[in-house]
């Protein structure tokens, strides 16, 4: 590109020597040398930290699977088959109103045998719209899970 | 010559493989060989060898962090004056939105690793040539950068900016034009 050179460049070429011609490049060099080196240290301490993000990410995403499953699973209709022939009604409210569920154990066999659950714990994580003096308060924590139990057997 | 175009390409090829291995001094010696290649590029973009300084850095750090998604090693040369010549564009942008900020780069001049231009020469033109490079568009402002690069073809231009030749060629036209416009008293 050297041969179409014309005025203007060749004023650009003029401002560009004496603005490079005022660099200590080996300074130049130290400084960039230096900014790599902090970015050595930064990309260290980035390599550090993974193992207690990913714990966490993998974590997050396998509540997020979960609750997404739960999410999905609550589209079922509340009663629910524990055992063979056995039937029994989840009724958390008394006739009205519903609640979404999440699942927090149930055994595997009926999952391996393609059949439902013989038993499940489950628990109300938002608060139950009901007339049930007993449901009433439900929270959240360990009594509201007893509380759910106590309903499902 | 310049020294980036001293090492032939099987060795800059070499010294980017053993970058990409993590080889630091590797890197350190691809910056020896390109630092005055790119601050030729940025201060034709950016008209201030500060300036231009602190983006060539930047240039650096980021493609010594990025140096794993290069390809092909062979075209470092190609890969490193885009990223130096779009954060130059960036730079010059940024100065422009900052135009009417207090300069304060005396002030600070003995921080910086590089104490860089006699201002007693050229101060006026320098500053003449900022505010036109200003007036540039993008690709104009890259085009004019690489043409003033020794030995760097203009196929190897056309690479860096991610088009033709004929274009290359037209934004070269194109802000020649308009150089020639605002710095004709300096002609």
């Amino acid at each position: 590109m050297e041969n179409e050179k014309e005025k203007i460049d060749l004023l650009f070429e003029k401002n560009t020597k004496e603005q490079l011609a005022g660099i200590d490049w080996g300074k130049f060099n130290g400084a960039i040398s230096a900014r790599l080196d902090e970015a050595d240290l930064s990309k260290t301490s980035r390599s550090k930290l993974p193992t207690v993000f990913k714990i966490a990410s993998g974590v997050a995403a396998a509540a997020a699977v979960v609750f997404i499953a739960v999410m999905v699973r609550t589209e079922r209709p509340m009663d629910l088959q524990l055992e063979d022939g056995q039937r029994a009604v989840v009724k958390f409210i008394e006739t009205k109103g519903s609640a979404s569920v999440e699942i927090i154990e149930q055994n595997g066999e009926g999952k391996e045998n393609g059949s439902q659950a013989a038993w499940i714990i489950i628990r109300m994580p938002e608060p139950v719209l009901v007339a049930d003096p007993f449901l009433q308060g439900a929270d959240n924590g360990a009594n509201g899970y007893l509380r759910d139990l106590i309903h499902l057997f | 010559m310049n020294e980036s175009r001293e090492a032939n390409s099987s060795d800059i090829g070499r010294l980017v493989e053993a970058s990409q291995a993590g080889d630091r001094g590797a890197f350190d010696e691809l910056v020896r060989l390109y630092q005055r290649r790119a601050m030729r590029a940025a201060v034709r973009i950016l008209g201030d060898a500060n300036e231009a300084a602190e983006t060539v850095q930047n240039a650096f750090v980021k493609a010594y962090l990025n140096i794993d998604k290069l390809k092909e090693p062979r075209r470092f040369e190609v890969w490193l004056l885009r990223i130096v010549t779009n954060a130059a564009i960036s730079q010059q942008r940024a100065a422009r939105r900052r135009a009417e900020r207090i300069k304060v780069i005396n002030c600070h001049e003995d921080k910086k690793a590089v104490s860089l231009v006699d201002k007693a020469v050229g101060e006026e033109l320098k500053e003449a040539i900022r505010a036109a490079l200003l007036k540039l568009s993008k690709k104009e402002a890259k085009a004019i950068s690489l043409f003033g690069l020794e030995d760097l073809s203009q196929r190897e231009a056309a690479e860096v900016m991610g088009c033709s030749v004929a274009a290359v060629r037209w934004h070269v036209f194109k802000g020649r034009q308009k150089l020639k416009r605002l710095l004709k008293e300096y002609l």
